[in-house]
């Protein structure tokens, strides 16, 4: 199963490699945490050419709260270009002369991106994403940002709200199944009252938790960012430090 | 799609009526004698007359639907007066016939001119209706059929095999329902192994949320038996890897197609060593339910109703086991609960609910109902 790398080297051994392409992930955690951080990382690794070992495929962007800085997204490319340079360099020249460079301004093209306004313009997105990825074979994953957040208002009835949400898992599922594409849900956390106490949950309730394959949470650990896999099928549970940089997301400084 | 729906729905609606019928105050005394009292032969196939040479033959759930008019070749008693008779009275298929009052239904034809032969037609859509339902068992061939059919399917966990006295009975639908990475999933995927490895049988694996592993069937397979190191021993993870059917479905409609079609091949098929259907896993079930129940109308609960019928039906007449997973929702007092509601409670025969202990990483079984154990027992075990 292929997958996609998160550029943090402890964060890609616990998950296997990377998100992994066929399953819906969902990513959650506290504002702040870099969510948005990473959704962007992946949707510029999935453009890495197959001869640097990625899957060479675009990305679709689905932004719901205006968190998508593209002056960032160029920040990132060129860092990833630097590496994928240096990578390069390190197996020799006969690869570089073979292909054609991609530079940051390439990296920025191949992300399809779309900006949701209201929630109804969410659920019509997901109806027409199916015809969209048939006419673009080679976009590899979907990143939607996040996926709370047009749901967190304007519903008086909730359970209409749970049977409008447990579509569109369904519908995201297909989708990733049918196109063998990472779907990448971000999601944001609520409060919930636990015999007592407050304590933190991912938001949208206890029906959406059962709509992902696989969940990671992100929290702080002190003054470190960590990564916790809460959900999986085949993946031990485990915890990853990474750390969010001006080139993206990388391994925390703390161990490197 | 809509007009699919509310086929799938009538039916099996009207096949529900159907199995519930009595002979009842519907008929006059002169119609009970022509229903001769015969006892059917256990396990012949049902052999419905097939209409014409075209028509494919009818599966069993559609047996009560079939037209009048397509009986005509072979029951020349139901010929067009017949049909446009019952027509008259919006009678158009055997599930309408049995619906309405033969009592007023026999008065109507005695004013008819050709009455003889409307009433002889009568009773002969009756005797054909008493092909379609089931053979009676007396309690010594239930015992036999217990012993020799509906066997224990180990779990491959000695914790859970133990506190259900033996594993998952065949001939039952499961239910497991959990909070979210509670296990619900591994513990399909054990049980999934282990019915493929030890008892030669296949498994049907349905799966809603792309979480289906490979590579974890092959992890539970190679634990016992040690790595495959020999040639032969990869061989046998093959084929026991290959015994393993997995369906993605992302829609309940598709999910019917997916239980027809297994059933139409169960019912054709004779027992074929190691071939033969003995598992049936739906991870989640209730993922497919969720988006269509609700929201005013009665629709949602109406096919959650058929889907357990199906199930049920699948169980017990082709002698499989059936587990499927529910999630939780929040309940009053903030306390979870299985989702589906009340209506769903009654479908399983057995209920379990599964908790973990992420500290420990230890899972917690216990039961909700079940037909021969007490509930309220619980177990502790641990998947590696």
């Amino acid at each position: 199963m292929t997958r996609i790398t998160t550029s943090c080297a402890e964060l890609d051994k616990i998950l296997g490699g990377g998100i992994s392409c066929k399953e819906v992930t969902e990513i959650g955690g506290v504002p702040g945490i870099g969510k948005t951080q990473l959704g962007i990382q992946l949707a510029v690794n999935v453009q890495i050419p197959c001869y640097y070992g990625g899957l060479g495929g675009k990305a679709i962007y689905i932004d719901t709260e205006g968190s998508f800085m593209v002056e960032r997204v160029l920040q990132i490319a060129e860092a990833c270009t630097e590496d994928m340079a240096e990578y390069g360099r390190f197996l020799g020249k006969s690869i570089q002369a073979r292909q054609v460079e991609m530079g940051p301004k390439d990296f920025l093209e191949n992300i399809y991106y779309f900006r949701v306004c209201s929630y109804t313009e969410q659920i019509g997105l997901e109806n027409y994403l199916d015809k969209f990825i048939s006419e673009h074979r080679d976009v590899k994953i979907i990143v939607i940002d996040s996926v709370a957040f047009q749901f967190r208002q304007d519903f008086d009835d909730l359970a209409q709200r749970t049977r409008v949400l447990s579509a569109m898992a369904l519908k995201l599922m297909k989708l990733a199944k049918k196109f063998s594409l990472a779907v990448v849900l971000l999601n944001q956390v609520t409060t919930k009252v636990i015999e007592g106490s407050f304590q933190l949950a991912l938001a949208l309730g206890d029906s959406w938790s059962h709509s992902c394959t696989n969940r990671l949470i992100l929290y702080w650990n002190g003054d470190e960012r960590y990564a916790y896999i809460d959900k999986s099928p085949s993946l031990r549970s485990a915890s990853a430090p990474y750390s969010v940089t001006s080139r993206g997301i990388r391994n925390s400084s703390s161990n490197s | 799609m809509g007009s699919s729906n509310k086929a799938q729905i009538a039916g099996t609606g009207s096949e529900a009526l159907f199995v519930s019928h009595k002979p009842s105050v519907f008929l006059s005394p002169a119609f009970i004698c022509r229903i001769l009292p015969t006892r059917p032969d256990r396990r012949a196939p049902n052999s419905f007359p097939v209409s014409t040479a075209t028509a494919p033959a009818p599966i069993e759930g559609e047996k009560a639907m079939t037209a009048l008019k397509s009986l005509e070749q072979e029951f020349p008693l139901l010929d067009i007066n017949f049909q446009s008779f019952c027509a008259s009275h919006s009678i158009l298929t055997i599930a309408d016939f049995l619906t309405h009052d033969l009592h007023s239904l026999a008065a109507a034809a005695e004013s008819q001119p050709a009455s003889l032969r409307l009433k002889e037609g009568i009773s002969q859509v009756l005797s054909i209706v008493d092909t379609l339902h089931q053979p009676w068992l007396d309690g010594l061939e239930l015992l036999q059929d217990a012993m020799d059919n509906k066997r224990v399917l180990s779990t491959g966990i000695a914790a859970v095999d133990s506190f259900l006295h033996g594993g998952l009975r065949v001939g039952q639908l499961t239910e497991l329902a959990g909070p979210s990475s509670s296990g619900k999933t591994q513990l399909c995927l054990r049980l999934a192994s282990s019915v493929a490895k030890m008892d030669r049988g296949s498994v049907v694996y349905v799966d809603t949320g792309n979480s289906f592993s490979s590579r974890r069937i092959h992890h539970f397979l190679c634990e016992n038996g040690g790595p495959p190191s020999k040639q032969d021993d990869t061989g046998i993870v093959q084929r026991v890897m290959s015994r393993i059917l997995r369906h993605s479905v992302f829609d309940i409609n598709l999910l019917f197609n997916v239980l027809h079609q297994l059933e139409f091949i169960l019912g054709s098929q004779e027992c074929m060593e190691g071939c033969k259907v003995q598992l049936l896993i739906v991870d989640s079930v209730s993922s497919l339910i969720t988006p269509i129940l609700g929201g005013g109308s009665s629709q949602g609960y109406s096919l959650m109703a058929s889907l357990g019928v199906l199930l049920k039906k699948l169980a017990h007449e082709h002698d499989i086991a059936i587990l499927v997973t529910n999630h939780m929702v929040g309940g009053e007092r903030g306390n979870p609960k299985p989702a589906l509601g009340e209506s769903w409670k009654s479908i399983p025969h057995v209920r379990l609910l599964l908790s973990c202990d992420y500290e420990t990483n230890t899972c917690n079984i216990s039961t909700l109902k079940h037909p021969s154990l007490a509930a309220g027992r619980s177990a502790s075990f641990v998947i590696d």
